[in-house]
């Protein structure tokens, strides 16, 4: 099957410019400091980050992470730690790089026993237990982490909804960026070869643990990232707002609603939760949760395998594929094929369990 | 040196932690049946559980039935709650694989918990009879009644259900379908309804915990999802897919933390039993009762 991938297409490349260069002027056209939907786009940003970081170590290297909340819990403590000590400033570019970095190493770290010994199901109860013992670490470690309560930063120096809102946009766009180019070199295919039958992958002499690390630490990356910057836009740090397991399952949720190992799928499904938590948070906030939890188990049910699924087609012809811009937006990948297969594999497999 | 009367406080601690693990196992033997059979980590056990403890409120303050009763009166209710879960959430997306079915437990989990909480208010509630703060007394150590009672149901259910597994044409219909369920089938053995009697017993097995848990524990609505949690824990450690094995791993877990918290601080119990699953898994990496997961 000759499907032409997204960005080769001159449509797509020209569309997603677009996109960027309309996204970065709505600041100046709404009013940044009070649009709701400024608000709104950063937070779609962030969970976009987070949730595409977990799709690549879940979705294409077959990973699931139950653990993320620790990465994105370290980058905004050392962007909050090294801030209360004087060794970087406010919105400083270092310290988010190196909240990134210092997620990243983590990852490797616990990636090396983890990663190694533990599979599917085991590896994900084994990071969430990790991610555990990091927030009791956390809540413990008296002055250096300031305990239960945290770390206060100064908030007067709050410079506006603005530049929070180009950050992220700026992380979000790195991040679909290095994953677009990630997942078609030689890596992204050991990540999806891994996922598709780990023996097979190292037969064919792909180093498993380096590659499963590999992912699991760039998911880490964007991940910390993701908590510099709310470190930054919170101003006070604890750990029950950034360790919690809210955040190891978000990009989950996201991710699964969207669409795993798919490009677009935890796009969608970030926007569209983010959409659904924040509307019915406005206007029904008695029953914010009760909606939510509503909307996750229809689309479940009736999109089992994520909302791009919709587009892309599960059986039949596509529902969306034949209307134009549609076509252009979401043409199938290469590795979108193989993962739809590898879908469909997978439930032949677990037929009716 | 260890005197007698720490001696006696470190049994009581054991005596504690193991019952207070059963509730976990009870929970972990559901969730069990349920991924072993089906692949689903229902992660919503928990928020089925504190569904059982608020009906066992609610017949205790409204009607005063006892809550030794609710063991009896609730099974057909979450029988019928779980096959009837199954029925219509789980069986259309079973076909899709495991990533999905997460998401809609999880779905399913946010759903009853902010039902509750509408209906019963997020306020804590708790059960109290007459024979709540009975305890069986041993010299200096003391054994709540309530405690004992868990610990003897959670041993029953889990003996029940290995007799149902090893000894029924239905059980065997579930491991068989388990197994392979292709073959299964060719034989005859209805996939779907095979799925709908162990999700239904799964659920009626959280049942039972959540009754348990509403006569030991005060409980609210969010009360459920570290259950699930420390029950998905205990499943690992048993081995995923061992019935016996996830009793064991709750109640280990349960003598974990308890053991944790008097030894060092309770503020590192969690992280204790956390870490000491991690230990577990690193050198059995299939949990300690597991078979071998690598099929053919």
């Amino acid at each position: 099957m000759s499907k032409q991938p997204f960005l080769s297409g001159k449509k797509g490349v020209l569309g997603v410019i677009l996109l960027i260069i309309f996204l970065s002027a709505l600041p100046i056209v709404l009013e940044a400091e009070e649009s709701y939907f400024i608000y709104f786009l950063y937070i779609s940003f962030i969970y976009i980050t987070v949730a595409q970081g977990w799709n690549l170590v879940a979705g294409y290297a077959g990973q699931v992470s139950l653990g993320q909340h620790a990465f994105f819990g370290i980058g905004a403590y050392v962007t909050a730690m090294s801030w209360d000590a004087g060794l970087t400033g406010y919105l400083d570019p270092v310290a988010m790089f190196s909240s990134g970095a210092i997620a990243a190493l983590l990852a490797v770290i616990i990636g090396l026993p983890l990663l190694g010994k533990l599979r599917d199901d085991y590896f994900a109860l084994g990071t969430l237990g990790f991610a555990e013992i990091l927030r009791v670490v956390f809540i413990q470690g008296k002055d250096i982490t300031g305990g239960p309560i945290g770390i206060m930063l100064p908030s007067g120096r709050y410079a506006g909804m603005t530049p929070y809102y180009y950050i992220s946009l700026g992380i979000a766009v790195l991040t679909l960026v290095c994953i677009w180019f990630l997942i078609r070199s030689r890596f992204g295919l050991g990540f999806v070869a891994i996922r598709e039958d780990e023996q097979a992958a190292e037969a064919n002499g792909i180093p498993l643990l380096r590659s499963k690390i590999l992912a699991f630490s760039i998911g880490a990356f964007f991940t910390g990232l993701c908590g510099s910057l709310t470190a930054y836009y919170s101003f006070h740090i604890h750990p029950g707002g950034v360790f919690t397991l809210t955040w190891g399952l978000l990009p989950l949720l996201m991710t699964i609603l969207g669409g795993i190992g798919t490009f677009w799928g935890p796009v969608i499904g970030a926007v569209l939760l983010a959409g659904v938590f924040e509307l019915a948070n406005m206007w029904m906030p008695e029953l914010h949760t009760l909606i939510s939890g509503l909307f996750i188990v229809l689309v479940t049910m009736f999109m089992p395998n994520g909302v791009v699924s919709l587009v892309k087609g599960g059986d039949g012809p596509p529902f969306l594929y034949r209307i134009g811009p549609f076509r252009s937006l979401f043409g199938q990948s290469n590795t979108g094929r193989v993962s739809d297969g590898a879908y469909e594999n997978g439930a032949e497999n677990t037929i009716q369990r | 040196m260890v005197t007698i009367s720490s001696l006696d406080v470190f049994i009581q601690v054991i005596i504690n932690g193991t019952l207070y693990g059963c509730i976990y196992g009870l929970a972990a033997i559901g969730l069990s049946l349920i991924f072993g059979s089906m692949q689903i980590i229902f992660i919503a056990q928990g928020a089925m559980m504190v569904l059982a403890s608020y009906f066992t409120y609610w017949f205790f303050t409204l009607t005063s039935i006892d809550p030794l009763l609710c063991f009896i009166l609730l099974l057909p209710v979450f029988y019928a709650l779980g096959a009837i879960i199954y029925r219509v959430c789980f069986k259309r997306v079973a076909r899709a694989g495991k990533n999905p079915t997460l998401l809609l437990a999880f779905g399913i989990m946010v759903l009853f918990e902010r039902a509750m909480a509408l209906l019963w208010s997020p306020d804590t509630r708790s059960v109290t009879t007459d024979y709540t703060t009975m305890s069986l007394s041993l010299g200096n150590i003391n054994i709540s009644y309530i405690r004992l009672l868990v610990f003897v149901i959670g041993i029953a259910a889990t003996i029940i259900v290995f007799l149902f597994l090893k000894k029924t044409m239905w059980g065997k219909a579930v491991r068989g379908s388990s197994e392979d369920p292709h073959a299964a089938a060719l034989l005859g053995i209805s996939p779907v309804k095979v799925a709908t009697l162990t999700f239904a017993i799964g659920i009626s097995l959280a049942g039972v915990a959540g009754v348990a848990v509403a006569m030991s524990y005060p409980f609210d609505p969010y009360f459920g999802f570290i259950f699930s949690l420390k029950a998905l824990v205990a499943v690992a450690i048993g081995g995923m897919g061992s019935v016996g094995g996830a009793f064991i791993g709750g109640v280990l877990l349960g003598l974990f933390e308890s053991l944790g918290s008097y030894l060092i601080s309770s503020g590192w119990a969690d992280a204790i039993s956390y870490a000491i699953f991690l230990i577990v898994l690193i050198f059995f990496p299939e949990g300690l009762f597991g078979r071998s997961a690598k099929k053919v």
